[in-house]
């Protein structure tokens, strides 16, 4: 039996963030009274000596875990390849840069690393004695539309497995098991204008598998507007879903996942998410030998409701694993 | 066609920032503050575009400090600047050179600022360095 940790992504309060109404520190005892063991934060969004950590930022989120009880767990790190204004970053480059990274989640504490995809699978490779050097498990990002068995994941899943290092390995987000619609998406459209039986039509063609520029000709044939488009954007990208999700893919990289990334977009009252079936993930995770979090990880953020959102979240995940 | 996100979330042009630029008691130009409307900060080298207009008319670039914790930077820097982090909490200050300065009262402060998605290609784009752009432009009249 696995070991799951309940944490929260402070990332689900961008929102409130950005906007001042919750500072670091009010993320982080959020967190914590909505009953999460520990918190990931991303470095771009909330570390203020970004991309290093300075002795007095370490101090203050040391201070703050102590008064609240939280651990410090996982550092979200961006590949930014387009930095420069006059070419991509190379392969070595990213890799140095990945290197950074991994020594300030060191510094900080961290047991694990969210890294980005464009992070390549060698580089990632190249990366493995550094992570094991500063004590940092990297995860590569599963997110929506690739799933665990998509081509270039299996390409992550092959160096993993040659490197033989436990400490590289993946980091899935629960998105790219959804098999519903996106309802703050659904919703936005229908308020304007997308008319309900186009919506419909675009998730069955969708669910159909119909290749995405044979079903954008064939709304647009069907007087599609504005709104209804944009939905199918999503439909064919970020929020996809699928009739089958890859449970199966899951259950196979099991083995080398690093954390997940519990994303939500919308639970109701009966605390069940709009179109992540966690009723369904969840035990897979639960049955298995995982030991590390689950971070929440709440993203409709222009809606105000993270709060609400995220305690609603952390119910859910208590009740489905009996905790 | 450029594939253009604009995240909402603060005002670019900050209320209540207007003032003049004093150097030895003289009017030597104004400043206000800008924020980055966006969910994650940039390093200054993504900064595209970053032009003003007061009243409808240009400022010159030339004229235009951007200025970020105790540092100073011309526009023509931005590009270069790598490792320059701009925090997504923080405000920056647009500091502009014009002698006796504005007069006082209202002005329309428009700020257009662009910046390159360093992580996120253009959907479907087959170039190297083809990223999205965050438009985060703002306007708004502020009183000095």
């Amino acid at each position: 039996m696995g070991n799951i940790k309940l944490g929260v992504s402070l990332y689900s309060f961008t929102d409130e963030y950005v906007k001042g109404k919750l500072s670091l520190e009010d993320c982080i005892r959020t967190a914590a009274e909505y009953g999460a063991d520990g918190f990931e934060l991303v470095g771009t969004q909330m570390l203020s000596s970004y991309p290093y950590v300075t002795d007095r930022v370490l101090s203050e989120f040391k201070t703050m875990t102590n008064a609240y009880g939280i651990d410090f767990v996982s550092y979200g790190a961006n590949t930014d390849r387009g930095v420069r204004s006059d070419r991509d970053l190379t392969e070595e480059e990213m890799l140095q840069s990945a290197i950074i990274d991994v020594k300030t989640a060191g510094k900080l504490g961290c047991k694990v690393m969210r890294a980005q995809y464009l992070l390549s699978p060698s580089a990632l490779a190249k990366l493995a004695p550094y992570a094991e050097s500063y004590g940092v498990k990297v995860g590569i990002e599963i997110h929506n539309p690739e799933t665990p068995t998509s081509p270039i994941m299996q390409s992550y899943l092959e160096v993993i497995e040659q490197s033989g290092s436990k400490f590289i390995g993946f980091t899935p987000d629960f998105g790219c098991f959804a098999t519903r619609p996106n309802k703050p998406h659904w919703d936005s459209a229908l308020q304007n204008g997308a008319p309900l039986e186009l919506l419909e039509m675009a998730a069955q063609l969708r669910y159909e598998g119909v290749p995405r520029e044979e079903g954008r000709q064939r709304l647009l044939d069907a007087g599609a507007n504005g709104a209804v488009m944009g939905a199918f954007q999503g439909m064919y990208g970020f929020v996809t879903f699928y009739k089958e999700p890859d449970l199966e893919g899951l259950k196979k990289i099991m083995p080398y996942v690093v954390h997940f990334h519990g994303k939500f977009h919308y639970l109701d009252e009966k605390l069940e998410e709009a179109s992540i079936p966690y009723k369904d993930i969840l035990p897979i995770i639960a049955e298995s030998d995982f030991d590390g979090y689950i971070m929440a990880e709440y993203e409709d953020h222009i809606s105000g409701r993270a709060l609400e959102m995220t305690e609603r979240f952390l119910r859910m995940e208590q009740k489905l694993l009996s905790k | 066609m450029a594939f253009m996100l604009k995240l909402p979330f603060v005002d670019v042009v900050s209320d209540g920032s207007l003032k003049h630029t004093y150097v030895n008691g003289k009017k030597l130009g104004y400043e206000f503050q800008i924020r980055l409307s966006n969910y994650r900060g940039h390093y200054l080298s993504c900064l595209k575009e970053l032009s003003i207009k007061v009243d409808d008319e240009a400022v010159n670039p030339d004229d235009i400090a951007f200025c970020l914790r105790d540092k100073e930077f011309t526009i023509k820097q931005l590009p270069s600047l790598v490792s320059e982090f701009w925090n997504l909490i923080e405000p920056a200050t647009i500091k502009v050179y014009l002698p006796d300065s504005l007069k006082d009262g209202a002005h329309e402060i428009e700020v257009t600022m662009q910046l390159r998605i360093p992580y996120m290609a253009t959907p479907g784009s087959k170039h190297s360095h083809d990223y999205a752009t965050l438009d985060s432009s703002g306007h708004k009249v502020l009183t000095i």
